[in-house]
């Protein structure tokens, strides 16, 4: 097959991936039916979700609504300081339990049939129940909890079984994720900014090491370069990125350059992303701490809860640095990362065409995925669609 | 606060108003930072209705110095050409209230509504909001001007259809 073979465009999954690593069919970036095979293999499938931060709920009574895939979740704070994931759905006809996005109850109650959950889940209240089946059991009707872990705060749910979770996530990744996430998972919710992009899942979670100097041309105006640092892979298609942090001049560019200063105190480890598959980014860059919570909504549409944290120990002043970083810097508007954004709408357009997306730098071997990637290298997507694939079972071309 | 606003104040309220919208609908950043005064100690933040509800500080733009202001102008006009994807606004304003704040300051709220049309695209909501705003009107007379010392944008969209350049 040359470089340049493609597979016809048909609408449905391909049968077949390419035997060349670096290429990936763009077919499977405009499939409906594909994404209904997604939810199922991955979204629904052995694998670990981020849904939240414990930071997100400090309070009892605190809760947020978040969704996987199309499957309603309730995160709520008990009465014992436990931070439980229901399904948002009362457990008698189904009836969405709770509307809002985020605030604070004493219980949770079904307008229906005025249902009444307390914050540990279970069925308080339930008018009527004297005529209710004859096997109907009040303790069996506490609302269903979906299978949770957390790793620092970070609420982590699955409907398959993964392995545990830090095994899942790799001993390789635990140091870089414990290091974003403040070093002990302290944290304090500053606050958020939600949007919706007209991406493919995929293509969202697809950026890489190679474009950062390129696309932004801020980092060149403000003599921004980055540090030494590292991009590492796991099979199961995680990647965990760490760079030291170079302090920025600003090059006379901006008149507040006070607004990319570096206050926190690990330079070496300034900028830290960890990535894990499917389509969760965190990330701590200079002194933002940023978790973005991502829902699949569709083949074509993907939601980003950009998360922003300070942390429980931070000054007055800290913070404040923080809260004003974090809303300019890198988010849907941010200033080196509008782009970012930018890129996951335009990809997605430009991939509703035959062909194959071309992995190239970086790409050393056509038939080995890279697992040995240097840190501007693009070839640290490759183990992640390796592992999609995988998992969705696409065969490679002469695979038996 | 009792005192009245003269009919000259008013109309420099108007004015800025207008200014504001037609240097957005324009895509005009220079005259969009015209409207701020040009004191350091001049705002305008962006930020979600939720986080404002909850009193969480983050916002989508937050820009609490005047230096910050014209840094904004500076990347959508210098940093982020080319790499976005065009769209057209059109802004309404419905003013809500206005009350002297003293020292020839009002505080002034006003409903939104931004349409925003994709080139080659539709024309849809990008959002509606609430601006709130510290006006200051500056000269007298028949010179008086209106200016912002602070505009704080507080826009509904739980989740905004799509990525921003402009500030609204
Ligand atoms: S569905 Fe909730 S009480 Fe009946
Ligand atoms: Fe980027």
């Amino acid at each position: 097959m040359s470089a340049h073979s493609t597979h016809a465009y048909t609408g449905e999954a391909p049968k077949v991936w390419p035997a060349k690593v670096n290429q990936i069919p763009k077919e499977v970036f405009g499939d409906a039916a594909l994404f209904e095979e997604e939810l199922k293999k991955i979204f629904y499938g052995d694998t670990w979700h981020a849904v939240g931060h414990a930071a997100e709920v400090p309070n009892i009574g605190d809760f947020k609504t978040f969704d996987l895939g199309r499957v309603p979740l309730l995160i709520a704070r008990g009465k014992d300081n436990q931070v439980r994931v229901f399904f948002n759905s009362c457990t008698h006809r189904g009836n969405q339990l709770e509307t809002s996005v985020s605030g604070n109850r004493k219980e949770f109650e079904c307008p229906y049939h005025r249902w009444l959950f307390s914050l540990d889940g279970t069925l308080a209240a339930c008018p009527g129940s004297k005529e209710f089946a004859p096997d109907f059991k009040q303790e069996n009707f506490g609302l269903a909890e979906i299978k949770t872990e957390q790793f620092l705060g970070l609420i982590m749910v699955t409907m398959g079984n993964p392995p545990p979770l830090k095994e899942w996530i790799g001993e390789s990744g635990l140091p870089t994720l414990t290091a974003l996430l403040g070093g002990d998972g302290r944290l304090k919710l500053l606050g958020y900014q939600k949007v919706r992009y007209a991406s493919n899942w995929k293509g969202y979670n697809d950026n890489d090491g190679y474009h950062a100097p390129l696309l932004h041309t801020g980092f060149r105006l403000l003599n921004w370069q980055g540090g030494k640092g590292f991009q590492r892979m796991t099979e199961n298609g995680h990647v965990i990125f760490e760079a030291e942090l170079k302090p920025a001049t600003g090059n006379g560019f901006l008149k507040d350059p006070s607004l990319i200063a570096f206050k926190g105190s690990n330079p070496e480890r300034g900028s830290v992303i960890t990535q894990l598959f499917p389509m969760t980014v965190m990330t701590k860059h200079m002194d933002v701490i940023n978790l973005r919570f991502a829902i699949a909504r569709s083949h074509e549409v993907t939601e980003v809860h950009y998360a922003y944290f300070a942390h429980e120990d931070d000054s007055e002043e800290l913070v404040q640095h923080r809260i004003r970083q974090s809303s300019n810097l890198l988010g849907p508007c941010g200033m080196v990362s509008m782009e970012d954004a930018a890129i996951f709408q335009r990809i997605h357009i430009g991939n509703q065409t035959p062909g194959f997306a071309e992995f190239q730098k970086g790409v050393t071997s056509l038939t080995e995925i890279p697992m040995d990637v240097k840190q501007n290298d693009e070839t640290g997507n490759l183990p992640r669609w390796e592992h999609y694939r995988k998992v969705m079972g696409f065969k490679r071309e002469g695979e038996q | 606060m009792s005192q009245a606003i003269t009919a000259a104040h008013t109309s420099a309220i108007d004015a800025l108003h207008t200014a504001y919208v037609a240097a957005l609908d324009q895509g005009d950043m220079a005259a969009w930072a015209a409207t701020f005064a040009v004191a350091d100690e001049t705002s305008y933040f962006c930020i979600s209705a939720e986080n404002d509800r909850r009193g969480l500080p983050l916002a989508l733009m937050y820009d609490d110095c005047r230096g910050r202001i014209d840094d904004r102008v500076s990347f959508v006009t210098k940093v982020w050409v080319g790499t976005y994807q065009p769209y057209r606004t059109r802004h309404f304003i419905q003013r809500l209230s206005c009350e002297s704040a003293g020292n020839n300051q009002y505080r002034v709220t006003s409903g939104f509504m931004i349409m925003m049309t994709p080139e080659g695209g539709a024309t849809t909501i990008l959002t509606s909001g609430e601006y709130r705003d510290l006006i200051e009107i500056q000269g007298e007379g028949d010179n008086a001007r209106a200016v912002f010392r602070e505009r704080r944008t507080v826009y509904d969209a739980d989740v905004l259809p799509r990525y921003i350049v402009f500030p609204f």
